[in-house]
């Protein structure tokens, strides 16, 4: 743990150990994860497990602010803070042998979780093109009940420039990801001196779960190319969509419900009935049941900390303030909110992952 | 608390009618069993509802079972939009891209 958070740049506004130039960093934003492979973190046959190769064509770097270059430069290979974390966990229950073998995943088996995002950039984004849509409801005479709707025709040059702003965002996400993947294997290479394929870091997958795709879906019967806006909502597409690796083709897309420090996350797989009633998606994880306001009151005179270490999780953060915000009870249980998509059927339980060890920011 | 005007569809999901809101052009359906209706807050309702009434919605605005408020469309929340009469919405990825 103590080498993961050394090697591992967390924290709210944390600075990581990439340096990027202006060729570089446009190279980063149209390629996403196969740029961060191709600059020697981690290995090609990670890009075939993760959502659309990690990588998001029709990204466009000129429509990226100043603002969001400089939040965003120092960023990358940074985990940030809030709810994102690296976990170390273990396997303590399968629900779906099948799926389980496929995915490699067995009873005991260690596991790495990373929940991160594009950090500043990807809010500096976001930022932006609120501003722009504001004036583009205005133009459009788009009646909203709440402004915070703000957006624009699909077809407008103010959504277009949005969407492909958006697909640099969410491939600095996955280059950032797959770099933080990279220092984590090299931090069991240093504590258990075996290198990632003795030691079976192999990626099982990488999904985000708050994006807009463009994606083809059969609605009363007939295909439609749509827009879908996932918001806190992973895809989970079922068997057979081509939009699959070929090793997971036979079981569905693997889902990762990251829930909170203290209880468990949760791998699932996508089905067809996802993709006939939501779009094939499903959950994000626990869900907040506290605002952080809330949770640091609810905390005052604990000590998170030694409650994490009275049930066997050390953790590693870099703020108080971090970890009363994260504690469980801020958080619904991940077990009834993963019961519920289960027993919906839009999605299929496949293991239980307990944490050991967390690095917060 | 229990939210006015919803309705049950089954053990798993409710219903916001389309009638539950002026201007919804589809209904809304949150995935929740009896025990995490319980935790819904009125606000995360009322942004599935306000997602309904935007143009070129196809099918229901969704939700799902983790579902809290956010800014704009709920945190938890799926929508799709028809290419050619839809729209796109920074609020509907939100802050944290991908």
């Amino acid at each position: 743990m103590e080498v993961l958070h050394s090697e591992i740049p967390s924290g709210v506004g944390s600075k990581g150990k990439i340096r990027l130039g202006p060729e570089s960093e446009r190279k980063l934003l149209l390629k996403g994860a196969r740029w961060a492979v191709e600059e020697g973190y981690g290995d090609i046959s990670d890009l075939e497990r993760i959502e659309s190769g990690g990588c998001i064509e029709g990204a466009n770097p000129d429509l990226i602010s100043q603002k969001a270059y400089e939040r965003g430069r120092a960023q990358q290979g940074t985990l940030g803070s809030g709810n994102h974390f690296l976990e170390i966990q273990y396997v303590d229950e399968i629900y779906d042998e099948k799926s389980a073998n496929a995915l490699g995943l067995f009873e005991g088996q260690v596991t790495v979780m990373i929940h991160t995002g594009s950090r500043g950039f990807g809010h500096q984004v976001c930022t932006d093109f609120l501003e722009v849509m504001e004036r583009a409801v205005k133009k459009y005479n788009i009646e909203l009940p709440d402004k915070e709707l703000a957006c624009a025709p699909f077809n407008s040059s103010e959504a277009q420039d949005y969407l492909a702003a958006m697909r640099a965002a969410a491939n600095y996400a996955w280059a950032n990801r797959q770099c933080i993947m990279h220092w984590t294997r090299e931090a069991f290479l240093r504590v258990f001196m075996a290198a990632p394929k003795e030691l079976g870091m192999s990626l099982i997958y990488d999904v985000a779960h708050n994006i807009a795709k463009i994606e083809e879906h059969v609605v009363h019967g007939k295909k439609m190319k749509l827009i879908v806006h996932r918001k806190g909502a992973t895809r989970a597409f079922p068997p057979g969509h081509l939009e699959l690796p070929d090793i997971y083709k036979h079981i569905g897309q693997p889902v990762l419900i990251p829930g909170d420090m203290g209880r468990a996350s949760v791998v699932l797989i996508g089905t067809e009935k996802a993709m006939s009633e939501t779009f094939g998606s499903t959950c994000h994880g626990a869900g907040r049941v506290m605002s952080r306001h809330q949770a640091i009151r609810q905390a005052k005179g604990r000590s998170i900390y030694r409650e994490m270490e009275d049930k066997g999780i050390i953790v590693r953060s870099a703020g108080r303030e971090t970890l009363a915000e994260e504690m469980s009870e801020a958080y619904k249980d991940i077990a009834n909110v993963v019961d519920v998509v289960h027993n919906a059927g839009i999605s299929k339980k496949v293991a239980r992952l307990r944490p050991m060890g967390v690095v917060k920011g | 608390m229990t939210i006015e005007g919803l309705k049950r569809i089954d053990e798993n999901r409710i219903e916001i009618p389309k009638d539950y809101k002026a201007g919804m052009k589809t209904n809304g359906i949150i995935f929740v069993d009896s025990a995490l209706e319980k935790a819904l807050e009125a606000g995360s309702v009322a942004q599935v509802a306000n997602v309904a009434t935007l143009p070129g919605i196809v099918g229901s605005s969704l939700a799902m079972p983790d579902i809290h408020t956010g800014y704009g469309f709920a945190i938890g929340g799926v929508a799709a939009f028809d290419l050619k009469e839809g729209i796109i919405s920074p609020g509907g990825v939100g802050y944290d891209i991908n």
